[in-house]
C-alpha cells in the first residue's frame, strides 16, 4: 500500500493545548475525514500537516518526502499539499482568473479558464470574491487549491460558509475532482454529515488524541467507544457500575462485565436511535418526554430525558395527554473496558 | 535559494527600522546626551537650571492650557459635525459629511492670518484655543465618523427598544468612545505641539508663551551668548512632557485600534431633528465657515488687492498679484510640492512593512513608531539638527546631506510617518490571516507574494496614508522652519511675506497650495467615481 501521508508520533503544544502524539497513517488515494468536537485538536493537526504551524517533535511525511522531523521543514509551498480554507480565504483584490494564474505560476490562461469551467464558475473568470456567493466564493477557493496539482488536499470545513442547497454540488464537485487527479483528501469537521458526505475513512479525535479510527460504515455500525457512538450516531451514554459479580448493573437491567472491570467502576451503556422502544408498560427506566415528531417509518419518535441524557426513541401510539413519563426498552451495549479511558464523563 | 529570497522579502522592513533608528531613536538619544553633556564633560546643569526657571514651567502649563481648550473646541466641532452628519437628518448631510475633513487640507497659520485680516487685535489665549481647535477638529471628525458608521444599527435599535432615546443614546456614546477619545487626543497633541500659530500671534501682540516657543526661542539665540544649560533646559522640560505625549499617542492608538470595523452591519438609523433641522446647519457653517471658507475668502480678498487698500478690488488687480505669484512666489510653491510627493512616497513606502509587521508579529512597534508624532516638531527638528549638522559621523563625503532636499523629506517623513503606519496597521488587522495563509501554498518567491498578496490589498489604505502625508506636509511650518532645505517652502515665505505687504502674490500661492491640496484627495472620486464619503 502507498501511503500519501504518514504521521508519527507528533505532538505539537498551543498554550494550554497539547496536540499527541499521533499516529496515523493515510494510503494514497483515501479520502479520510478527521471529526472531533471543537478543541479536540483536528485543525491543529491539518496546520502542522500544511506547514503552518511547527510541531515540538515527531514526524511528517508526505509521498516519498519527509517534510518535518525537527530538522528538515518545508515551506507550505514546497510540501505539494493544497489547503481548502473554511471561509474560502480568498484573495480579496484579484478575480476569480488571477487567482488560480497566481496559485499556479505555469497555468495558461486557457486552463484556468478550462478550470473554472470545470468548477462550474466560468462566469465568475472576471469577477471579485466580494461579488459572489458563498457556494461560488467556496468553489474558487477549491479550484485555487487544485490548480497547482497538489498530491494531497487539506480540507478544513469546507462547507461550513455554503448555504444549505448549495452544498450537494459542491459536494460532488469535491469528490469528482479528487477522483479525477487521483488526490487524496484530508478533512477536517465538527460536522458528522459533512464527514460522512465527502470521506469514506474517519478519524476521531478528542483532547488531542486519536480515539478511534476505521472505514466510515465500521464506525457507524459498530463503534468501538461511547464517544465515538455518542459523536457519530447521536447515541446516549447512560451511567453503569461494575459489581464484584462479573456483573454490571444498568438502568436496563444487568450485564455481563468484561473481564478486565474491576468492582465498582464506572462504565458507560450506549443507547442507540432507533434501538429503543418507549411505552407506558415496560420494565425498563424511567424517562420524561421531551418532544414527539412523526417518524420516517412507522410510529412516532420521541425525545426523552433519562437519567440526565437525551434518548431517541420510537414509540408505537401517541401517548395520551396527561402523560409525561413512559419507560425505555433498549438493546443497549456495554463497550469494551479499555477504551473506556476516553470516552464523555456525563 | 528560498532563504535568499524571504530574506529579500524582508528588506523593506530592515531599511523602515534602520530608518526609524537614525531618525528618531538616534536623534533622541542625541538630544539627552546633549542635557547631560557639555564642553566641559558630564554636567546637570541644565536640569538645575529648569529647576530655577519659572518660565519653563509657565510656558508648559500655558502649552497644557491652550491644548486643554482647543481639545474641548475641536471636540465639540467635530464630533457635533460628526453625529449630525451620521446620525440625524440636518439639511446637506451627504456633501457636508465629507467636507469634515476639510479644514485638515488647510494650514492653521492661514485660519489664524485670515482670523487676524479680518478682525482687529487677534491675540491672546483664547482666540489661540479658537483657531487651533477649529484647525484640528478634523481629527475628532473623521474619527467620531468613523466609530459611528461601525456601531451596528440594530443593537442601537435595541437599546432604544428597551430603554428609551436618552440611555441609547448613553449607549451610543459608549460604544464610539474609543474613537471620540482618540480623535481628542490627536487634537490635542497637535495643539500642545504647535508653534508656528501662537508664534505668528505674538508676533500680533500676545503676552504669552508656549512651551514650543520657549525651546525655539532659546534654539535661535544660541549664537549670541545663550550658555550650554540656559539652552538645554527647555529640553530637558520637553523630555518628560514627550513621556507623558508619548503614552497618550499609544493610548489614543490602541484605543483606535481596539474598536476595528466589523463584519456586514446595518448602519444606524437617521433620526429626526424636528424643529432644530434648519437651526442644526449653525454648526457645520460655523466649523466649516472658520476652517475653511473664511481662509478662502480673505486669500481671495488679498488677490483681489484688500491689503493694497484697492477700491474698488478688481480682476485687473488679481492678474497682477498672479503675475507676480509666478515671478516670486512659483519656485517656492514647487518645492513645496515636490517636497510633499517625496514625503508622501517615502512615507508610504516606510509604512507598509511597518504596518505589517505591527499588525501581525509586534505591535509594540507601534509604540516606537508613534513617537516623532508626540514629538513636537519644533524639538524634532533640533533633534535632527544636532544630530545631523556637521556630524563628523557622517561627514566624510563632500555631499551635505543636512542641507539637501534629502534631508527634509527624511524629516518630515519622520514626522508624519506615524499616521500613516497606523492608517496601515489598521487595514492589515481587518485583512484575512487565512488569505495570507493561503499564499503561502503558492509556488512563487516570498517577494512576489508579498506584493502580489500583501502589499496590492493595501493600496487604496496607502492610497489615503500618502494624500494624508502630502497634505500634512504642505500645511507642515514647524519642521520648515528648522530644516535648511525646506525653509524655501510655501508655507514657510508665506509667513513671512504676509509681514512685508505681499499678501496680493501670497494670496495666490496660498490659493494654489489649497489646490493641489485638495485635488490629490479627489483624484479617485474625479476619476474612479468612488464615494466622496470615502475621503472621511
Amino acid at each position: 500500500m502507498t501511503l500519501a501521508v504518514s504521521i508519527q508520533q507528533l505532538q505539537c503544544s498551543r498554550g494550554q493545548f497539547r496536540l499527541g502524539p499521533v499516529d496515523l497513517q493515510v494510503p494514497a488515494g483515501a479520502r479520510v475525514a478527521i471529526v472531533g468536537p471543537s478543541g479536540s485538536g483536528k485543525t491543529t493537526l491539518l496546520r502542522c500537516l500544511a506547514g503552518l504551524q511547527a510541531p515540538d517533535s515527531g514526524t511528517i511525511q508526505i509521498g516519498d518526502t519527509i517534510v518535518d522531523d525537527g530538522q528538515t521543514r518545508l515551506a507550505p509551498a514546497e510540501r505539494h499539499v493544497g489547503l481548502v480554507f473554511q471561509d474560502g480565504a480568498l484573495w480579496p483584490h484579484m478575480t476569480a482568473l488571477k487567482h488560480l494564474r497566481f496559485a499556479a505560476p505555469g497555468l495558461s490562461k486557457q486552463d484556468a479558464l478550462a478550470l473554472l469551467d470545470r468548477g462550474g464558475i466560468l462566469s465568475q473568470a472576471n469577477k471579485k470574491p466580494g461579488a459572489m456567493s458563498g457556494g461560488e466564493a467556496q468553489r474558487l477557493g477549491l479550484l485555487r487549491a487544485l490548480a497547482p496539482a497538489p498530491s494531497v488536499l487539506l480540507l478544513d470545513e469546507p462547507l461550513r460558509s455554503v448555504d444549505v442547497h448549495q452544498r450537494d454540488g459542491l459536494v460532488l464537485l469535491l469528490r469528482s475532482m479528487c477522483d479525477e487527479r487521483n488526490v487524496t483528501s484530508i478533512l477536517v469537521t465538527h460536522d458528522r454529515d459533512e464527514a460522512l458526505a465527502l470521506a469514506d475513512y474517519l478519524v476521531v479525535m478528542r483532547d488531542g488524541q486519536l480515539v478511534e479510527q476505521g472505514p466510515s460504515i465500521d464506525l457507524l455500525e459498530d463503534p468501538q467507544t461511547a464517544f465515538t457512538a455518542a459523536f457519530l450516531r447521536g447515541a446516549a451514554c447512560l451511567s453503569a457500575k461494575a459489581n464484584g459479580n462479573g456483573q454490571v448493573q444498568t438502568p436496563f437491567g444487568n450485564f455481563p462485565a468484561p473481564d478486565a472491570a474491576k468492582a465498582n467502576s464506572d462504565m458507560r451503556l450506549v443507547v442507540f436511535p432507533g434501538e429503543t422502544t418507549a411505552d407506558e408498560q415496560g420494565e425498563g427506566p424511567e424517562a420524561q418526554i421531551l418532544a414527539v415528531t412523526p417518524s420516517e417509518g412507522d410510529g412516532l419518535r420521541l425525545r426523552v430525558a433519562c437519567e440526565d441524557q437525551i434518548v431517541i426513541a420510537r414509540a408505537a401510539t401517541r401517548p395520551t395527554g396527561a402523560t409525561t413519563r413512559l419507560r425505555l426498552t433498549a438493546k443497549p451495549r456495554l463497550l469494551p473496558w479499555h477504551n473506556h479511558a476516553t470516552e464523555p464523563q456525563s | 535559494m528560498a532563504a535568499r529570497n524571504e530574506r529579500l522579502a524582508r528588506l523593506p522592513l530592515w531599511l523602515a527600522l534602520a530608518f526609524l533608528s537614525l531618525f528618531v531613536l538616534v536623534p533622541l538619544a542625541v538630544l539627552v546626551f546633549e542635557t547631560l553633556w557639555s564642553q566641559d564633560g558630564f554636567t546637570l546643569d541644565a536640569w538645575r537650571a529648569l529647576a530655577d526657571d519659572e518660565n519653563a514651567v509657565e510656558q508648559l502649563l500655558a502649552s497644557l492650557r491652550l491644548g486643554v481648550a482647543a481639545t474641548c473646541i475641536s471636540a465639540v466641532l467635530g464630533a457635533g459635525h460628526a453625529w449630525l452628519t451620521v446620525a440625524r437628518d440636518m439639511p446637506g448631510r451627504s456633501w457636508l459629511g465629507p467636507l469634515g475633513v476639510a479644514p485638515l487640507v488647510v494650514p492653521p497659520i492661514f485660519i489664524a492670518m485670515a482670523f487676524s485680516d479680518l478682525v482687529q487685535d487677534v491675540a491672546g489665549f483664547w482666540p489661540c484655543a479658537i483657531l487651533l481647535g477649529v484647525a484640528h477638529a478634523p481629527f475628532v471628525a473623521v474619527l467620531t465618523t468613523r466609530g459611528l458608521r461601525t456601531v451596528d444599527g440594530r443593537a442601537y435599535e435595541a437599546a432604544l427598544l428597551l430603554r428609551g432615546r436618552g440611555p441609547a443614546d448613553r449607549w451610543l456614546l459608549r460604544s464610539i468612545a474609543p474613537e471620540l477619545i482618540a480623535g481628542c487626543l490627536l487634537a490635542f497633541l497637535f495643539t500642545v505641539a504647535e508653534h508656528g500659530v501662537p508664534e505668528f500671534l505674538t508676533v500680533k501682540g500676545k503676552t504669552w508663551h508656549t512651551y514650543a516657543e520657549g525651546i525655539f526661542s532659546r534654539w535661535s539665540r544660541r549664537a549670541v551668548g545663550t550658555t550650554h544649560a540656559e539652552l538645554q533646559s527647555p529640553i530637558v522640560a520637553a523630555l518628560p512632557f514627550l513621556a507623558a505625549l508619548g503614552c497618550m499617542l499609544w493610548a489614543a492608538l490602541r484605543l483606535r485600534a481596539s474598536n476595528p470595523d466589523r463584519g456586514v452591519i446595518r448602519p444606524l438609523p437617521v433620526q429626526t431633528l424636528g424643529k432644530l433641522r434648519w437651526p442644526a446647519l449653525l454648526l457645520p457653517i460655523t466649523y466649516l465657515g472658520a476652517g475653511v471658507f473664511l481662509p478662502l475668502f480673505v486669500l481671495t480678498r488679498w488677490v483681489l488687492g484688500s491689503a493694497q487698500r484697492l477700491d474698488p478690488m478688481g480682476l485687473d488687480y488679481a492678474r497682477e498679484s498672479f503675475a507676480k505669484a509666478m515671478d516670486q512666489g512659483l519656485p517656492d510653491l514647487m518645492h513645496s510640492l515636490y517636497l510633499g510627493l517625496g514625503v508622501a512616497a517615502v512615507v508610504v513606502l516606510l509604512a507598509i512593512p511597518l504596518a505589517r509587521q505591527s499588525a501581525r508579529r509586534w505591535p509594540l512597534l507601534d509604540l516606537l513608531t508613534s513617537l516623532p508624532a508626540a514629538m513636537p516638531a519644533i524639538l524634532l527638528g533640533i533633534a535632527l539638527a544636532r544630530t545631523f549638522n556637521s556630524n563628523p559621523g557622517i561627514g566624510w563625503t563632500n555631499f551635505d546631506f543636512y542641507e539637501s532636499w534629502g534631508f527634509a523629506v527624511c524629516g518630515y517623513a519622520v514626522r508624519f510617518l506615524p499616521f500613516a503606519a497606523l492608517t496601515l496597521a489598521s487595514q492589515v488587522r481587518r485583512q484575512s490571516i487565512a488569505a495570507e495563509e493561503a499564499g503561502r501554498f503558492v509556488q512563487r518567491s516570498a517577494s512576489s507574494r508579498a506584493l502580489r498578496l500583501h502589499v496590492l490589498p493595501l493600496m487604496p489604505a496607502a492610497w489615503s496614508a500618502f494624500v494624508l502625508s502630502f497634505v500634512l506636509a504642505l500645511r507642515e511650518l514647524d519642521l520648515a522652519v528648522m530644516l535648511p532645505a525646506a525653509n524655501a517652502t510655501a508655507v514657510r515665505r508665506l509667513a513671512n511675506a504676509v509681514h512685508f505687504q505681499h499678501e496680493d502674490w501670497s494670496g495666490v500661492i496660498a490659493l494654489l497650495l489649497l489646490s493641489a491640496a485638495v485635488l490629490l484627495p479627489l483624484l479617485p472620486s474625479l476619476l474612479a467615481g468612488r464615494k466622496l464619503s470615502s475621503l472621511s
